[in-house]
């Protein structure tokens, strides 16, 4: 069934240099991890990064819920920077690092600030909770670029995101508070 | 920073601000939902089911050819319409249920049976018709339909309701009705189906008469999670694995229509990604056709849908107009209400919306009206069918309510807020409701009503072009428990460990409304004797039918409290369970024993220092169960009322429309978790300003076929379209039962769109009263287009 050829352990990342039609497989960095995918009848090349991460890899925490880059539900951390995976090619991600929600850290401020919201005139930060996900990766990646935003900068930056419980004064109480936990954090250290 | 709401009872554990109890499993992504159950991985011998959807808005299948699709590699099997386990299924139809109740085919509650389960007509551009493949996978079967060579027979269409119920109009049933117009069922009843009073003589002599017309266009649910199912056809076992929010009818479903004993039908369900009204048993033809692909082909199918076809109903479109007598003196004596619902291509849930919940509404608010009267006429067309969405019905009717009752109020130089104080309560209550009083003042204070509010178009600009203006609606609830009584027995099994933790079976499918939480809370609140925490109590997001309970189908929040209420019986029971328990260990009668905070407390035993848990360390180590099976509380105690209120900005140089404040308040006769509640609260006014001033479904006229089933085109209003929200929550009103709480989720957006409309008028003092108002409408209303 799996069309992964081999794990390979986490080392140096390697310059890609084979052209992806001639090698006909691909590598991919997926939370930490290198792995190799062939190219064929199981994975082909109009695969999408979300359609590998998921349906091949059981990386369900992205959800592919629009299929056409307007909802940000499949959204997954690709060099540092949120991208939409339901718009990636899995050959596209070939060479590249790709962060899934799977592969946060138990205790990710993030997460905890969007589990534990609950104030007084906001509500929670998430109701069925299958856009959460991807506003998460996409607030990681804010946060990991500017660990402080202000609150026309978190809108800025999640309004590609559809929430259709409309959790929108959750959430951006939920990414203020997890910038409030990264700042905590690095003056404890 | 807004205020912290208060509670009528101070509680340990219902009612508070707190996280949600699924919080950290759906924020770090292992919350699984029905696709992540269905992964590949997980069944590496399933196959992909797709189905033909028609390309015209109406058609008939006159002959086909389905060699070459048979041929390709990859596909496995192949059902059409000429097949007999297709052909031999009965008709169908969405209105089964009011969603909340098991039914079987010959009880549903709509009868009208219009749907075929992959048939050869048409009736919509996008109707499922004819095929379906199973491949290895959905390209490969999307591929396969493509392949199949349909002689269609392409017939006249209409589009317009108006149109439609012209004699002339091309027929949208032919093979089943003579008529457009849908005839009166026994649920819905007349045409005229409330005569009050008499109408006619009281507008004839009333001293003041307004007249309004509003449209109300089809908004779709727009669940994020794609309909979804994966059945296993086995011998002659059928398990299904769905994002059906209601497993037991769901069960019934299939064993009526495949004609299968329940026993050997299984339906499981976990989370599910929204619901919003989503649709109704016998608009899910998907359940059939991928059991019966599954037991031909002897494999697992997979069907979801793609974000296109999840555009597959939508709120009922109605069309109201309203004619309203009052005294001069504000003293509201007739209100008669024309309405013609635009069903789309299937009646469904058309006089749920049309005739079912205005009916209600006359004991629920115009209660104290003398004179009444309501016509309405649900009407075929060849779009996409109208069903339900959060809170049916009743939004379409508060766009006309709200809209005649500012009419009025203007006319008479009135405050609004005034004007239905003075006339409209619910049946069991006098005038004036204490509960509406509370909701309007308390939202006319958050919002600054008297001091923002303005004559039409005459406040003040800003930067030149742009007008302010402040608006409001109200309604009445509808999910106090007594009205609850459809549901039939609400069941629960809490199960006592010997170490002195739980197992809560309250199934209940958990669709973001926070029912879970709400039972979790309401199980802590019961057992508060034996002094447990929420984290003894464990409970699962799984629902089984193969368990043996009803699953209470969350509409509405109303499941925030119909459990939590057994729960308090359940806790009475296995409270004298215990007693008698203690009773044999310490040589007392049971009832010389009480239990405190987890421990024994015995008047008898003075020195006695014993907790539960090591009581039950003392005995056969056996869990106590106590399953429990009640009726809803039917004592008929009214509702209570919600309001909101809206401030708005429009540029009158653009048409374009800010919303600058929202303010939502419901009173829910106990608040049940606060910080959910409120959730709702946000969460609603984002489908209500969606439904009031972008969501629209847009058609090619000339072709019928539909221009938007995508989230580019159909706009849902994101983080940064979001105004502020002041969520408002009041415990005034109280029903039936310990809590006497009320479901609020649904009422959250019934009345935004027309506070938005109210507000809008007040800002540049022309009304608009079709939604969505884009722009266009703005300048066209200016004369500026």
């Amino acid at each position: 069934m799996s069309t992964e050829v081999k794990e390979v352990s986490p080392v140096v990342a390697q310059p890609h240099v084979l052209a992806v039609a001639q090698s006909r497989s691909i590598r991919i960095r997926i939370n930490g991890l290198w792995r190799s995918f062939a190219l064929g009848d199981d994975l082909p090349a109009s695969a999408t990064l979300a359609h590998l991460l998921r349906e091949r890899l059981g990386f369900t925490g992205l959800k592919v819920s629009c299929d056409e880059g307007a909802c940000g539900a499949c959204s997954v951390i690709k060099d540092g920077k949120a991208v939409l995976s339901c718009m990636v090619l899995a050959v596209e991600a070939d060479g590249h690092d790709i962060l899934t929600i799977e592969g946060l850290a138990p205790d990710d401020p993030v997460v905890e600030a969007f589990a534990e919201q609950s104030e007084p005139g906001y509500g929670t930060a998430l109701q069925c909770g299958y856009c959460t996900p991807g506003f998460v990766m996409t607030a990681r990646a804010l946060l990991n670029e500017n660990p402080t935003p202000t609150l026309d900068e978190v809108k800025d930056a999640l309004s590609g995101n559809i929430c259709r419980c409309g959790c929108y004064a959750g959430i951006a109480q939920a990414v203020l508070r997890a910038s409030a936990k990264i700042v905590a954090r690095r003056s404890e250290v | 920073m807004n205020e912290r709401f208060t509670q009528r009872v101070p509680r340990k554990f219902v009612g508070g601000y707190r996280p949600k109890i699924d919080g950290a499993e759906k924020a770090s992504g292992r919350a699984r939902y029905a696709d992540d159950l269905t992964i590949m991985q997980s069944f590496p011998n399933l196959l992909y089911a797709k189905v033909m959807h028609s390309p015209y808005p109406h058609a008939r299948i006159k002959g086909f050819d389905s060699t070459k699709a048979e041929a390709l590699p990859g596909v496995v099997g192949i059902i059409t319409y000429k097949d007999p386990e297709v052909a031999s299924l009965k008709l169908t139809n969405a209105g089964w249920t009011d969603a909340v109740d098991t039914v079987p085919w010959d009880r549903m509650m709509f009868q009208f049976r219009d749907r075929r389960v992959l048939g050869e007509y048409a009736s919509w551009v996008g109707d499922d018709v004819g095929f379906v493949v199973a491949a290895e996978s959905e390209e490969i079967a999307d591929e396969a339909l493509r392949l199949i060579d349909v002689d269609w027979e392409v017939l006249p269409f209409v589009l317009d309701p108006i149109e439609a119920m012209k004699a002339d109009a091309p027929l949208v049933h032919q093979d089943l009705l003579t008529t457009n117009v849908m005839a009166p069922d026994p649920t819905g009843g007349d045409d005229v189906f409330v005569v009050k009073g008499d109408v006619e003589a009281d507008l004839a002599r009333a001293e003041v008469v307004v007249e309004g017309r509003s449209v109300h266009h089809n908004a779709t649910q727009g669940s994020m999670d794609n309909w979804c199912c994966l059945v296993e056809w086995k011998s002659d076992q059928v398990t299904v694995w769905s994002n059906s929010y209601a497993a037991d009818q769901l069960r019934m479903h299939i064993s009526q229509m495949l004609d299968l004993p329940l026993h050997r039908v299984r339906a499981i369900a976990s989370y599910v990604g929204g619901q919003f009204g989503r649709c109704d048993t016998g608009d899910q033809p998907f359940f059939l056709f991928t059991a019966l692909l599954s037991k031909k082909t002897g494999r697992p199918v997979k069907f979801r849908h793609s974000r296109r076809e999840s555009f597959h109903d939508s709120r009922q479109p109605a069309i109201y107009t309203c004619k309203l007598g009052a005294k001069k003196d504000g003293t509201i004596t007739s209100m008669s209400f024309n309405s013609i619902g635009n069903a789309g291509a299937y009646a469904d849930h058309t006089m749920f919306a049309l005739k079912y919940v205005p009916k209600e509404l006359t004991e629920m608010v115009l209660a104290h009206i003398p004179n009444l009267r309501m016509e309405a006429y649900g009407v075929y067309t060849n779009g996409l069918p109208g069903c339900m969405m959060r809170g049916v019905g009743n939004s379409q009717f508060n766009l006309i309510f709200g809209h005649v009752i500012d009419l009025l109020a203007e006319k008479l130089d009135m405050d609004p807020i005034d004007l239905c104080v003075k006339n409209f309560a619910h049946e069991w209550e006098s005038l004036p409701s204490a509960s509406l009083d509370a909701v309007l003042r308390e939202g006319a204070r958050r919002i600054g009503w008297k001091e923002k509010r303005h004559l039409p178009g005459k406040g003040r600009a800003y930067d030149t072009v742009k007008r302010r203006g402040v608006g409001f609606s109200f309604h009445p609830a509808w999910h106090a428990e007594w009205q609850e009584k459809r549901r039939g027995q609400v069941q629960v099994s809490i199960t006592l460990n010997p170490d002195c933790t739980v197992l809560l079976k309250a199934a209940t499918i958990e669709i973001g409304g926070g029912s879970n939480t709400c039972n979790v809370l309401g199980c802590a609140e019961a057992l508060g004797f034996l002094g447990i925490g929420t984290e003894d109590i464990h409970w699962s997001s799984i629902v089984d039918t193969n368990d043996g309970l009803k699953d209470c189908v969350q509409t509405d929040s109303a499941v925030s409290f119909l459990q939590s209420e057994v729960m308090m019986y359940s806790a009475r029971e296995l409270k004298e369970r215990l007693r008698e328990i203690a009773a044999r260990e310490l040589k007392l009668r049971p009832e010389e024993i009480d239990f405190a905070e987890g421990r024994i407390v015995a008047p008898a035993l003075p020195a006695l220092d014993m907790t539960v848990k090591q009581l039950l360390h003392k005995g056969d180590m056996a869990p106590i169960t106590v399953a429990m099976s009640r009726a809803p509380n039917e004592k008929q105690t009214g509702v209570p009322f919600f309001a909101n209120f809206a401030e708005v900005e429009v540029d009158t140089s653009t048409g374009k429309v800010a919303v600058l404040k929202l303010v939502v308040v419901n009173d829910c006769g106990t608040v049940m978790y606060a910080s959910g509640a409120e959730a709702q609260q946000i969460g609603g006014q984002c489908q209500g300003m969606g439904e009031a001033l972008t969501e629209e479904i847009i058609y090619d006229k000339a072709t019928g076929v539909p221009l938007n089933f995508n989230w580019i085109d159909y706009t849902i209003p994101t983080m940064a379209d979001m105004p502020d929200i002041d969520p408002v929550l009041l415990e005034v009103w109280k029903g039936g039962g310990e809590y006497g709480a009320c479901g609020i989720g649904e009422g959250t957006l019934t009345c935004t769109p027309r506070a938005i409309l109210n507000a809008i008028y007040n800002a540049i003092g022309v009304r608009i009263n079709d939604i969505p108002v884009k722009p266009e409408k703005i300048l066209k209303a200016l004369g500026k287009d």
